[in-house]
């Protein structure tokens, strides 16, 4: 049951399921706990729950025969298989959050580029069956729709190489470092939350790393077979990035403009500012990764803390500017003037700025 | 104590699949222990029969919710009788192979947000109890893959259920570039989830047009006008392209920069041609849309803008900025 998420005991969805489980065990006398739990997706203790509640409710109304049923712990016994009418007992339609929920993930799941085909067909096959089976209750479920991401051609090497453990090699791109990377890896699962994600164990680093499907910017299956050490899997409904407590802090300050960043980037706090900003408080193992943020901000935003990030971020502006023209870097106070470093001769730009820019 | 509401519902969808006239509400009252206990003979307090109708009505509705079709039959000395008629809550016959059964199975398990998932379970329950093979165990992965839909928006299932039930909402919404949110008055069509966001298409009262909203930019509670729609639905709402124009995905021109030798990789992997200036740099053509300014300044002095113009300005104004700090 591992990353199935766990919720609050639901009084409309044990119902739900009594109602099911009660047409389910009247063919089947004598099903084992273990059995009837797996078949229906819940803990052992969940059913026994049920098995609780069940005694208690009957069919008819006043002197009906309440549902004797009963386990000694491993087997499930029903005594009166006659309490419920044969017609009582027939399996009920789907409600139509039912139908849309199920149609709408077997929809998002049958446009996964790497799938099987053969998965892909049946479930494309199970798919129109459920819809004619749910009839008008399919019909809302045109109203929620989900597009899952992924590399076609990357995907289905991973997921080859998962199932035959064999190594991959792959030429990987860090955004942080802007960097292209090689590395031999051991892939362990492959992960879909809007973007798809290979977690793997890195030969390089030997570490668990995640790597994104659409930075791989090469792939071989090789001959090798992968054996990543036992790791326990991580639940990873709450996101993939899940920094450590110890990583670095780091405080950035945005003006309305630069909300998303709160958006995209896992934090720990995100206060509001008085002019519609927000100041937000993130933490990450690799501060100096955040200097793309601060250039992407602009004046929409700029980092306060720390002190060395703020400083590259404007040396990395700077540096950029004496590429275009002396003009942009002269007018920037305490420019230091590396422009010799820049961008090397970088003739065909000198002198074609127009007018505009200096307006601004 | 109370006895809990899963046996209390449990016994009202019993007794109303298991009968075959329709019964009344005393009747009801009178035969389930739940019932009899808090409103039975004996316990007849003022008061007692509105607080008996309201949890009626909700227990009701809890099993509609649940999919059980409840039919209210008014008799002819004009009292009015409950049933769930059988041929009204059959399950049409379905039958799925084991590798179809394993698919659903993997299908049940993509959502996290709590409503959907209980209801994905409950789909596969009653398609159990109908006989889906269970030779192959659907909870453990078939592939390799373990696809996950996030939903981490407080506004989604207010407006997934306005959505399906056609229903006009209001709520605060605070666009990209907005100090304050302000009222939005919708009428929900659809929500889509793309790259891992959810939004909302639907018809913006206000504005008197179409409009796409992001579920992670509504603020505070959304909430229910009781009103019809105004706007007729279109059979196909466009989300994705709203959103992809946005992100300027939809890009009709072309750039021109040079960046330097071995970096800027995902800019290379878009570039309609390359040319390499043996100095060190090449020189890049790459589509040009909304936001690529932005973009191109994230790789600092690694790449500088050629053409057009209009880009060479306004990425040299945002390194200004950065510069001045």
């Amino acid at each position: 049951m591992a990353g199935k998420p766990v919720r609050p005991a639901n009084a409309i969805d044990q119902t739900r399921r009594m109602l099911s489980l009660v047409t389910y065990l009247r063919e089947r006398p004598g099903a084992r706990i273990e059995d009837v739990a797996r078949a229906f997706g819940i803990t052992e203790d969940e059913l026994v729950s049920d098995l609780d509640v069940l005694p208690m409710c009957g069919t008819s109304f006043r002197g009906g025969d309440l549902l004797d049923i009963d386990t000694d712990g491993e087997r499930i016994w029903w005594h009166n298989p006659a309490a419920l009418g044969a017609d009582a007992a027939e399996p009920l339609r789907l409600a139509a959050d039912e139908a849309t929920a199920l149609l709408v993930a077997a929809r998002a799941v049958a446009t996964l580029p790497g799938l099987r085909e053969s998965d892909r067909q049946a479930l494309l096959r199970a798919t129109a069956k459920v819809e004619t089976a749910a009839g008008e209750a399919a019909g809302a479920s045109s109203r929620l729709s989900v597009t899952f991401e992924a590399e076609g051609g990357v995907f289905a090497d991973v997921d080859r190489a998962i199932s035959e453990r064999r190594r991959l090699w792959i030429r990987y791109y860090s955004p942080a470092r802007d960097e292209v990377t090689e590395r031999e890896i051991d892939p362990i699962r492959l992960v879909s939350v809007g973007h798809t994600y290979v977690e793997a164990w890195c030969r390089r680093s030997e570490a668990r790393r995640t790597f994104r499907l659409d930075r791989v910017a090469e792939i071989r299956i090789l001959d090798e077979p992968s054996a990543p050490p036992e790791v326990e899997l991580r639940d990873l409904s709450e996101g993939l990035v899940q920094p450590a407590a110890e990583d670095p802090e780091v405080v950035v300050e945005v003006g309305p403009g630069g909300r998303w960043v709160a958006e995209y980037y896992p934090h720990d706090s995100a206060d509001e500012l008085p002019d519609g900003g927000l100041r937000i408080t993130l933490r990450t193992p690799e501060p100096a990764s955040l200097r793309r943020l601060a250039l992407r901000l602009g004046r929409d935003g700029r980092i306060v803390s720390p002190q060395d990030l703020a400083d590259s971020a404007r040396r990395a502006a700077r540096e950029a500017l004496a590429a275009y023209d002396g003009v942009e870097a002269a007018d920037v106070e305490g420019y230091g003037g590396t422009a010799g470093t820049a961008g090397g001769s970088t003739g065909p730009v000198r002198g074609r700025i127009d007018g505009r820019e200096q307006q601004r | 104590m109370a006895i809990a509401k899963a046996e209390r519902l449990m016994n009202l969808a019993l007794c109303l699949l298991g009968t075959r006239r329709p019964l009344s509400k005393r009747e009801l009252r009178d035969s389930i222990e739940a019932y009899v206990e808090s409103f039975g003979p004996g316990r007849g307090v003022a008061g007692s029969d509105d607080s008996f109708n309201r949890m009626f009505e909700r227990d009701k509705d809890d099993l509609r919710e649940l999919g059980l079709v409840i039919e209210t039959v008014e008799s002819l000395d004009g009292e009015v009788g409950y049933l769930a008629r059988r041929d009204s809550n059959r399950l049409p016959p379905i039958t799925l192979d084991a590798e179809e059964a394993a698919a659903l199975g993997l299908a049940a398990k993509v959502w996290q947000q709590a409503r959907l998932a209980g209801a994905a379970s409950g789909a596969l329950q009653k398609l159990r109890a109908a006989g889906l093979p269970e030779d192959v165990d659907p909870y453990e992965p078939h592939s390799a893959l373990e696809p996950r839909i996030p939903v981490h928006e407080a506004a989604f299932e207010p407006l997934m259920l306005a959505c399906r039930d056609r229903r006009p909402v209001v709520f605060d919404y605070r666009k990209a570039t907005a100090a304050r949110p302000e009222p939005r008055h919708v009428e929900p069509w659809a929500l889509e989830c793309w790259r891992g966001h959810w939004y909302l298409a639907g018809w913006d009262r206000d504005r008197g047009a179409e409009r796409v909203f992001r579920l992670s930019r509504i603020t505070g509670k959304v909430r229910s006008r009781g009103t019809a729609f105004t706007a007729p639905v279109p059979d196909v709402v466009t989300v994705r392209e709203t959103v992809a124009s946005w992100a300027g995905e939809n890009a009709d021109r072309r750039a021109l920069i040079r960046l330097r030798g071995g970096s800027g990789y995902p800019l290379r992997a878009r570039a309609t041609a390359v040319r390499e200036l043996g100095d060190g740099w090449d020189e890049l053509e790459i589509p040009y849309g909304h936001g690529l300014d932005a973009w191109l300044v994230e790789f600092g002095p690694d790449v500088v803008v050629l053409e057009p113009a209009e880009l060479r300005a306004d990425v040299v104004d945002r390194l200004r900025a950065v510069a001045k700090g």
